[in-house]
């Protein structure tokens, strides 16, 4: 399998602060990607990077062996830490909003997602609850059959049931020939989905590899991992 | 970019459709209640009201850029698989739709109502006959030309304020390098102006120099871009050409802020 996405020596710095620091990693095609940290260890100044959101200082990042813009936007499939649709929308206009712009967009897949996390299509953007809205956001992005998937801490914030929805969901639709990053903190109820992961620390990776192999080298899970080295 | 312009539009629609009818609906109201007065007065506020109608929906769309590029909208919008000058030129071609709306929309009910409160039915042929359409219609070309040129400088500007001061939220930053910029331009436009004093008759496409035309000399005292005598309406043909290519390249550079450099 190759790579579908490498990066080399990326650095990103907000005046005299480094969010990223000459970072290097791969994803490789048809694997799940978990980068995980705390809050400000530069888990979505790198997500941002590769979706085109924000530039890097330096460094190098392909993905699908193209630098980020107009392509790799329609083949990767994102879901911001945030309420990114307009607010007029209902969620019909949502829907028709992202099969005009996405042609790997899925509607018989969208609509299973959206009977399953009970949403209707006529209700509006701004009238929906944090937990409805995030379900929204991934009933969308897991309905394109995109190359990549990034999601950005997809279940911060919301209660238990739509926590486990939202995992079941993911679960459920991610298509075996993409890839996926999922950013998060809340390592332990989201480890298992984990093929690979990397964690990130003060802009760094202090460790990766396959999430199986750290399981057995170290005698211990991935969320016990992750608070031994950030605990320090 | 066909479909990033519907979605602008249905974004916009409301506010817009609301303005026009707030307007309509102040017209008749003026025409209406002030009848008797002199007509001098209802013309005077009718053409306030107009120019409040195309305030407020310049606002409106300058805000609904600003949007984009503080809020999380932007989120969606910037990771669309489209380029900065698709999206640019979309959100331009929708507001200029708008302003032709409204402003054909209000003008034309301004006649009517006019028309109708004046007591006798003018006839519209009649006053259509009065008015040299070709120039009226030149001369509108020109506003539209010129209010769009001033929104790209300032959606040049919201994007440069934007890039230059990362994360720093400051509301003005954007006012600030649209004056300085439009001080820029408009010393260009003086100069070359002055350099190539050919002007173009909207009336009947003559050319004349402005350094040799009496006319000029008592009705204009410096080079300006437009200028009417009343009866003629002139522009200056190579400072108008400096206004569209200067809009080209703040549109390109819009475009590639918008595609290349903005940090959300």
């Amino acid at each position: 399998m190759g790579n579908l996405v490498e990066i080399k020596k990326l650095s990103k710095n907000y005046f005299n602060k480094k969010a990223l620091d000459n970072l290097d990693l791969n994803i490789e095609e048809g694997k799940v990607l978990g980068i995980l940290g705390p809050n400000g260890s530069g888990k979505t100044t790198l997500i941002k990077i590769l979706t085109g959101l924000l530039r890097q200082s330096k460094g190098e990042v392909l993905i699908d062996g193209h630098n980020v813009g107009v392509y790799t936007k329609s083949i990767v499939s994102y879901l911001p830490d945030r309420n990114f649709l307009y607010n007029w929308m209902t969620i019909e206009d949502a829907f028709k909003f992202y099969i005009d712009f996405y042609s790997d967009f899925d509607l018989k897949r969208g609509e299973e997602l959206l009977d399953f996390m009970k949403l209707g299509k006529d209700m509006k953007i701004t009238s929906l609850s944090k937990g409805m809205t995030e379900k929204l956001n991934l009933t969308l992005v897991l309905s394109r059959k995109a190359k990549l998937y990034i999601l950005d801490e997809p279940i911060a914030g919301v209660d238990p049931v739509a926590r486990d929805q939202i995992l079941d969901a993911i679960i459920k639709n991610y298509d075996s020939n993409s890839s996926m990053i999922i950013t998060t903190h809340l390592v332990r109820d989201m480890e298992n989905l984990f093929d690979d992961v990397a964690f990130l620390k003060d802009g760094g990776i202090i460790l990766k590899g396959n999430a199986e192999k750290l399981r057995e080298e170290k005698g211990k899970s991935i969320d016990e991992i992750y608070k031994e080295i950030f605990s320090k | 970019m066909g479909k990033y312009i519907k979605y602008e539009i249905k974004g916009t629609y409301k506010v817009i459709l609301g303005i026009l009818a707030i307007v309509l609906i102040a017209t008749t109201v003026l025409y209406n209640y002030t009848a008797k007065k002199e007509f001098s007065i209802i013309i005077a506020l009718a053409s306030m009201l107009i120019f409040g109608t195309f305030l407020s929906a310049f606002l409106y769309i300058v805000g609904s850029f600003r949007k984009e590029l503080y809020e999380d909208r932007g989120y969606l919008t910037f990771t669309l698989p489209l380029t900065g000058n698709q999206i640019l030129g979309a959100k331009l071609i929708v507001a200029f739709m708008w302003f032709f709306l409204l402003g054909s929309i209000t003008v034309s009910y301004n006649i009517f109502m006019l028309a109708k409160t004046s007591g006798e039915m003018i006839n519209f042929k009649e006053l259509l006959s009065l008015i040299n359409g070709s120039e009226i219609i030149s001369f509108a070309i020109m506003i539209l030309i010129s209010g769009i040129s001033t929104l790209i400088l300032i959606y040049f500007s919201m994007a440069l304020g934007r890039v230059t001061l990362k994360n720093k939220k400051i509301g003005g930053m954007w006012f600030i390098i649209f004056l300085v910029l439009s001080t820029i331009i408009a010393w260009i436009q003086m100069k070359i102006v002055t350099i190539s004093p050919y002007y173009i008759n909207l009336k009947d496409w003559s050319i004349v120099n402005s350094n040799i035309s009496s006319l000029f000399q008592i009705e204009m005292g410096s080079s300006s871009l437009m200028f009417s005598t009343g009866e003629y309406s002139y522009v200056n043909i190579l400072g108008f050409v400096t206004n569209i290519i200067a809009g080209i390249i703040l549109f390109l550079g819009t475009g590639h802020i918008i595609e290349n450099k903005i940090d959300l």
